[in-house]
């Protein structure tokens, strides 16, 4: 069909970084918004503890920003010529990877950043504790940040 | 499976082999379909799934605002701005998905180089992440601008807090944006 035999190698890497974004932003979205409903309802009675309230809201977001950087690694390293499938499986790989793991993060973040604001509001000493499972969650879309970037950065040629 | 064993086995030479000679056979398949296929299927994705996200934040966002402004009709007007939120994000999609189509051009129709199988590849999956990423994000704001209003009319200095929130979520629409570019700047078709 072509000359080469990997012109479907872009197919696996561009599928790598589209996932790697998408996915990362699932799980964003779904702790930016079970946080942000949570910190609403606890506003009400407790407005000074909105902003300390705000930290699963951040952590969320910088799920996004892993996704967003495996997603650049990926697609500036996919090419029309001299792109391998091994290239290709390779970042599809990173991609899924990172984006997994990031929406996996993202609902904990999410579950733990609702209940743990309300919690907060009622009883002062929770925070710490909060913020503590909210590390534990942010750890798991690192994993697969850091195994997403090892992915990446394995090349063809050799 | 018995039938996925046999297609894959079957060849030109030996349709009735039982070995499975070449695998790159398989791994083939997704240029069975048109590059131009693959491109305009990620233009649509980009366009629709973008709007699915805005519309499905605007509902939620204004059905929760206009419930809450009968006891409260001050917040009418500033929680307009998490319905807005949701509408950038449809807009994000439309000026990429016309950005897509404009690299579309048109060519042989039947001898495709690698550089065409890379363009419609990187238009498919750079529409996919366009779409995708805009559904979440509107999808979140649109959450958060329901809990935004109805916290605004129990407490008004809560708007602006629970505003950095949203915020926080549209800045994924944003990255959604910025990789969709960067995946296609290569893309050329008729080449």
């Amino acid at each position: 069909m072509t000359d080469t035999g990997d012109a479907t190698a872009p197919f696996f890497g561009f599928i790598g970084a589209a996932a790697a974004l998408v996915f990362s932003s699932m799980g964003a979205a779904y702790g930016t918004a079970k946080s942000g409903v949570g910190i609403a309802a606890m506003g009400v009675m407790r407005p000074e503890l909105v902003m300390k309230s705000i930290v699963p809201v951040v952590m969320a977001g910088v799920l996004g920003i892993y996704g967003f950087i495996i997603s650049v690694l990926i697609a500036q390293k996919v090419a029309p010529t001299d792109y391998k499938m091994f290239d290709g499986y390779a970042h599809l790989a990173s991609g899924l990877a990172c984006g997994l793991s990031g929406l996996s993060a993202g609902m904990a973040i999410g579950v733990v950043g609702d209940s743990g604001v309300r919690a907060n509001a009622q009883q002062p000493k929770l925070f710490v504790g909060m913020i503590l499972i909210l590390i534990f969650a942010e750890a798991l879309a690192l994993y697969g940040l850091i195994v997403g970037i090892i992915l990446s950065g394995k090349s063809s040629t050799q | 499976f018995f039938f996925i064993h046999l297609a894959l086995t079957m060849s030109s030479e030996n349709p009735f082999g039982f070995e499975f000679e070449n695998f790159q056979r398989l791994l083939d398949i997704p240029m069975d379909i048109s590059p131009y296929n693959y491109a305009a299927t990620g233009t649509g994705f980009a366009i629709a799934l973008s709007v699915v996200g805005a519309a499905w934040g605007i509902f939620i966002t204004g059905a929760s605002l206009l419930g809450g402004a009968v006891k409260e009709p001050r917040i009418r007007t500033k929680n307009l701005i998490s319905v807005i939120f949701c509408e950038a994000v449809a807009i994000y999609g439309i000026i990429l998905s016309i950005i897509f189509s404009g690299k579309m051009e048109d060519g042989d129709g039947t001898n495709f180089t690698d550089t065409d199988w890379y363009s419609g590849f990187a238009l498919f999956n750079g529409g996919l992440t366009v779409g995708g990423c805009n559904l979440v994000c509107g999808i979140c704001v649109g959450i958060v601008g329901a809990a935004c209003a109805l916290a605004d009319a129990q407490r008004p200095e809560l708007f602006v807090k629970i505003l950095v929130v949203e915020i926080f979520g549209s800045a994924l629409g944003l990255f959604g944006v910025i990789i969709g570019i960067v995946m296609t700047t290569q893309a050329k078709f008729g080449g």
